[in-house]
């Protein structure tokens, strides 16, 4: 019988799936911003960038699929597929989609701002979006809904490779932690599972902390008396990725499938 | 194609449902694997098909541990009562994904399944009735053409006429493209002429694997004048006693050699073959 590696396939296909996902979610994401443009019209407002909208929204659209990822564990396994392949597929097919929907986000987004300001005459906001760290009062709640909401930006038009790379960064996070927590629930009890809820946005608060040190963007103050140079941030933020990727795969390896 | 399973043990938490299972399928042949319920034939059939780790003992599948080993779980079809109540494709974008992962998958022969079982190719599955869910495991299953193809009880949601097409197309399919095909059930006297081999295990443990034909000689019911019968069955073990005025019918289990049946032939009882699902009661029947 013909042996063929399957991880490749798995990879395309779960990438696929995710990717029409997407569409639907910038899709809507669209719509929403189109709203925006007319109603910002009609009151003579400035709006976002069709970028910044996608960049706040999409960490918790990668969060919600990254969750729903695990049970595309049962599906393969079910046609023949081993553990291994499913978690290398899943991996190859996550990190793609982070690379896709910046991507996608900046072209739609400079397509839109042209047609603004050659037809529409609307001013678009400056992106600031790291300044509202610092009008939260500091506790570790707010610091934690505040990750999760700010990531660190870049703004598309100072440096677009750099700003691409951290939205690809920041969503890629975002889907593996959601990886993880369905995984642990998948694997275990309950208990565990919001125990892993926890471990997550642990991770979550600890990588947006490591990479505005990394970029010299402002930190919550609880955070800034530690001012780390980058040869230990970046390296920081690469280990917590690999050991999130790592327990996942322990995770997965030798689980029962589900019936 | 062989399968050997050693000394197989599988614990969940506090619960032993399988103990030291040792058994050997070698051959392309139909397997009715029997148990009641609770036995154990789903846990046995999900480490089979690397849906679950044994908690101890080995497992082999051609001389290879099946467990996460990528040429063998790819010819190893597991089809079980599955839920599909969150499937939003359609028969057809279903089984093109499965086909991408099983390189046996023959879809000419799975649309052929699909008009006999008449499903809607473009309704979504979740609005799929359960019966129409069991024919679609079917169709998967057979149309996938895995050297070893496990039904674990998928027949149970469908109605008697479309069991029975699916009797008629695995025993087709079986003649052209021979497999270790495992049939567990409790359907037995629907299903017993469709086996070549019976397996029962009970509560867990290894009962007994034999040859349908030699398993069912294992068992007879005589019939006759009520005195007569009781003579001749008092020194065996009688399974089941039936009796209408002065006839009377005993099952016995034992085989009856040559000379027993013929005396029971002399004094005018009948001997008749006892089917397999009496026989499955009784060996599997609480003390």
């Amino acid at each position: 019988m013909k042996q063929t590696t399957t991880f490749p396939k798995v990879a395309k296909d779960m990438f696929l799936v995710q990717l029409y996902w997407a569409f639907g979610f910038l899709g809507i994401m669209l719509v929403i911003h189109i709203v925006k443009i007319i109603t910002a019209f009609i009151q003579g407002n400035e709006v976002d960038s069709y970028y910044n909208s996608v960049f706040v929204a999409a960490n918790i659209f990668m969060l919600v699929i990254g969750l729903i990822s695990v049970y595309f564990l049962p599906h393969y396994a079910g046609n023949g597929v081993t553990r291994k392949d499913y978690f290398k597929g899943g991996l190859l097919a996550s990190i793609g989609l982070s690379v896709v929907i910046p991507i996608i986000a900046i072209c739609i987004s400079v397509i839109g701002q042209f047609i603004l300001k050659n037809m529409a005459n609307i001013g678009l906001k400056e992106p600031n979006l790291n300044e509202v760290v610092l009008d939260i009062d500091s506790n570790i709640i707010g610091d934690i809904v505040q990750s999760v909401i700010l990531t660190p930006f870049v703004d598309p038009g100072s440096n677009w490779i750099l700003a691409i790379g951290l939205f690809s960064l920041n969503i890629f996070m975002y889907y593996l932690v959601g990886w993880f927590i369905s995984a642990s629930f998948y694997r275990y009890d309950t208990i565990t599972g919001l125990g892993s809820i926890l471990l997550g946005l642990i991770s979550l608060t600890l990588v947006d902390v490591l990479i505005r040190m990394s970029l010299n963007l402002p930190v919550a103050d609880r955070f800034s008396s530690l001012d780390l140079p980058a040869v230990i941030t970046i390296p920081g933020i690469f280990v917590i990725i690999v050991i999130i990727i790592w327990i996942i795969r322990v995770l997965t390896k030798r689980v029962s499938i589900k019936m | 194609m062989n399968i050997k399973v050693k000394n197989l043990s599988l614990t969940y938490r506090n619960h032993v449902a399988l103990k030291d299972i040792t058994l050997e399928l070698s051959g392309e042949k139909i397997y009715g694997l029997l148990g009641r319920n609770g036995a154990g034939k789903t846990s046995l059939l999900s480490v089979l098909a690397s849906f679950r780790e044994a908690s101890s003992g080995s497992i082999t599948i051609n001389g290879e541990e099946p467990f996460e080993n990528a040429k063998i779980m790819q010819q190893v079809a597991f089809m079980y009562d599955k839920d599909y109540k969150d499937e939003s494709d359609n028969v057809k974008d279903m089984l093109q994904d499965i086909q991408r992962y099983r390189p046996n998958f023959d879809m000419d022969y799975a649309e052929y399944l699909i008009e006999k079982f008449k499903l809607n190719k473009k309704k979504p599955v979740k609005q799929f009735s359960k019966g129409m869910q069991s024919a679609l495991n079917v169709i998967i299953g057979l149309s996938t053409r895995a050297p070893v193809t496990i039904f674990d009880e998928v027949y149970l949601g469908m109605d008697a006429p479309s069991r029975d097409i699916f009797y008629k197309e695995l025993l087709k399919d079986q003649q052209n493209h021979p497999r270790i095909m495992i049939l567990s059930t409790h359907l037995v006297s629907e299903m017993d002429y469709l086996f070549d081999e019976v397996i029962i295990i009970n509560k867990g443990k290894f009962l007994l694997q034999e040859e349908y034909n030699s398993l069912i000689s294992k068992g007879a019911t005589i019939t006759g004048n009520r005195e007569l019968v009781d003579n001749f069955v008092q020194a065996k073990e009688q399974i089941n006693v039936q009796q209408l005025g002065d006839t009377k019918s005993v099952m016995i289990y034992g085989e009856l050699d040559d000379h027993e049946r013929n005396t029971a032939l002399a004094k005018g009882l009948e001997v008749a073959p006892v089917s397999l699902h009496d026989l499955f009661v009784h060996l599997t029947e609480e003390e």
